[in-house]
């Protein structure tokens, strides 16, 4: 009887570990050949929509095109140390096929294979388009080489443990591409798609569930900062009800607040990508925004603890 | 009796320190209030035209923006430990944990300002001069200004 037992739970042992093990395979996308020559200049739109600079870049010198990266990521996780996306063959990207380049940013799946973690917005990035994503790739591959890795993810078990992303990835994460909305302008769909794919927007002001997904019935309406200090406002109509379509674009491009203030933190940065966008893309990013249901999202703590 | 007046004492005491403790956030916040006034309230409207250009309120809010930038090292001194009430921004512990670091950031405004004092003529000079300053408060805002809700 005892070993009958034993043998069942051993067989549902490795039935058990066959299924994670299917369940959190990395899934890579197949690329097919390039239609086109790719576009520089619509890479450099998507490097400058995706915030690429702001994680990448080295931390503390003034040139954003230094991809070297390094920059610290605290996280309610563990902290990330950014990688070198700069073209370097050996320490950054340059060795790296158009195919890897995708299946990193769109799959989050890095060229050995292994998930990256969704500290980086492969989450958003998913809904970008092949040929967008080509472009940046063929733009990044223009930008100076810089030396050196940073210093391995400071990551504590078990989140430590690269496959069970590819089980986080089943319950957060679409794989979808972005779908227009037909009834709405084309403004409205191009602001939609730099928004939520490339933007990423929603991954910062969203408030998250225990094992770091977006409440999605709660996107773009707030929460605390992923960086552990201070909180990320609400922008949905809830929060910016009074901004203006133009508020909002021109906000995006200066940073500067219809109530007479000037953006802080890690939205400095952003404005400083966003800035380097053509006037219609911020425009159109201003109008879906403006479109954004009014949402109730989590209340800031009253105040903060003596530190 | 003796217990009643201690007990009645160190709570006044302790009231006493908690309030000192706002006091402080609430000078800092005061200086900090009163620099937005000068560079959004007045010099970033007459740039978007929210209000006319006017030389006297220039020059104004110029004289008050240096005044008060001159102050940051000093009323930034204590660490408060606590936020303005129902403020929607404060300061990051970061600021007194790497005091030498804040205190870094306050000599490029004074230049910022420094360059252009006295050199602002229209709404296109100020424009420049407000994106100057604007970007040296900016420096320090992204490390050290934290938005509470």
């Amino acid at each position: 009887m005892l070993r009958r037992t034993i043998l069942a739970v051993l067989i549902a042992a490795v039935a058990a570990s066959g299924v994670y093990w299917w369940l959190s395979l990395p899934a890579a996308l197949a690329l097919t050949a390039a239609t086109r020559a790719p576009d520089l200049a619509n890479g450099k739109e998507m490097f400058n929509a995706g915030g690429c600079s702001s994680c990448h870049a080295v931390p503390n010198q003034g040139d954003r095109l230094r991809l070297g990266g390094g920059l610290a990521l605290a996280s309610p996780f563990g902290t990330f140390y950014v990688p070198n996306i700069s073209p370097d063959p050996n320490d950054g990207i340059g060795r790296w096929s158009e195919s890897d380049f995708v299946n990193a940013v769109m799959r989050g799946i890095a060229p050995d294979g292994t998930h990256y973690f969704p500290a980086f917005p492969y989450t958003s990035y998913h809904l970008a388009k092949v040929d967008d994503v080509r472009d940046l790739f063929a733009y990044l591959r223009t930008l100076p080489a810089v030396q050196g890795r940073s210093r391995d993810h400071d990551i504590p078990f078990p989140f430590n443990i690269r496959r069970n992303i590819g089980i986080w990835k089943l319950l957060f994460m679409g794989t979808g591409s972005f779908v227009p909305d037909p009834s709405r302008s084309a403004q409205w769909n191009r602001g939609a798609y730099l928004v939520n794919a490339f933007g990423h927007c929603a991954e910062c002001h969203s408030p998250r569930n225990s094992l770091g997904g977006i409440i999605r019935g709660e996107r773009f309406a707030g929460g605390p900062n992923p960086d552990g200090e201070g909180w990320v406002p609400n922008i949905t109509q809830k929060g910016i009800g009074t901004w203006s379509e133009k508020d909002i674009a021109d906000f995006l491009e200066t940073g500067d607040m219809p109530e007479g203030d000037s953006a802080s933190g890690a939205m400095r940065p952003v404005i400083k990508n966003l800035a380097q966008l053509t006037a219609e893309d911020r425009a159109a990013m201003a109008a879906y925004l403006k479109s954004l249901p009014p949402v109730d999202g989590p209340t800031p703590p009253k105040r903060k603890e003596g530190s | 009796m003796k217990r009643t007046m201690i007990v009645a004492s160190t709570l006044l005491l302790g009231a006493g320190a908690v309030m000192a403790q706002q006091e402080i956030a609430v000078q800092q916040d005061k200086l900090m209030r009163s620099q937005a006034k000068s560079l959004y309230t007045v010099i970033q409207k007459m740039t978007k035209g929210d209000i006319p250009y006017n030389q006297k309120q220039v020059d104004e809010a110029i004289a008050n923006l240096e005044a008060d930038v001159a102050k940051i090292a000093k009323t930034f001194e204590v660490n408060p430990k606590q936020d303005v009430v129902d403020a929607t921004y404060g300061s990051s512990p970061k600021v007194w944990q790497q005091k030498a670091d804040f205190d870094s950031k306050i000599p490029p405004v004074q230049k910022a300002i420094a360059e252009v004092k006295g050199k602002i003529k229209d709404v296109a000079s100020l424009k420049a001069a407000y994106t100057s300053i604007n970007d040296r408060c900016s420096d320090c805002h992204e490390t050290y200004r934290l938005k509470l809700k």
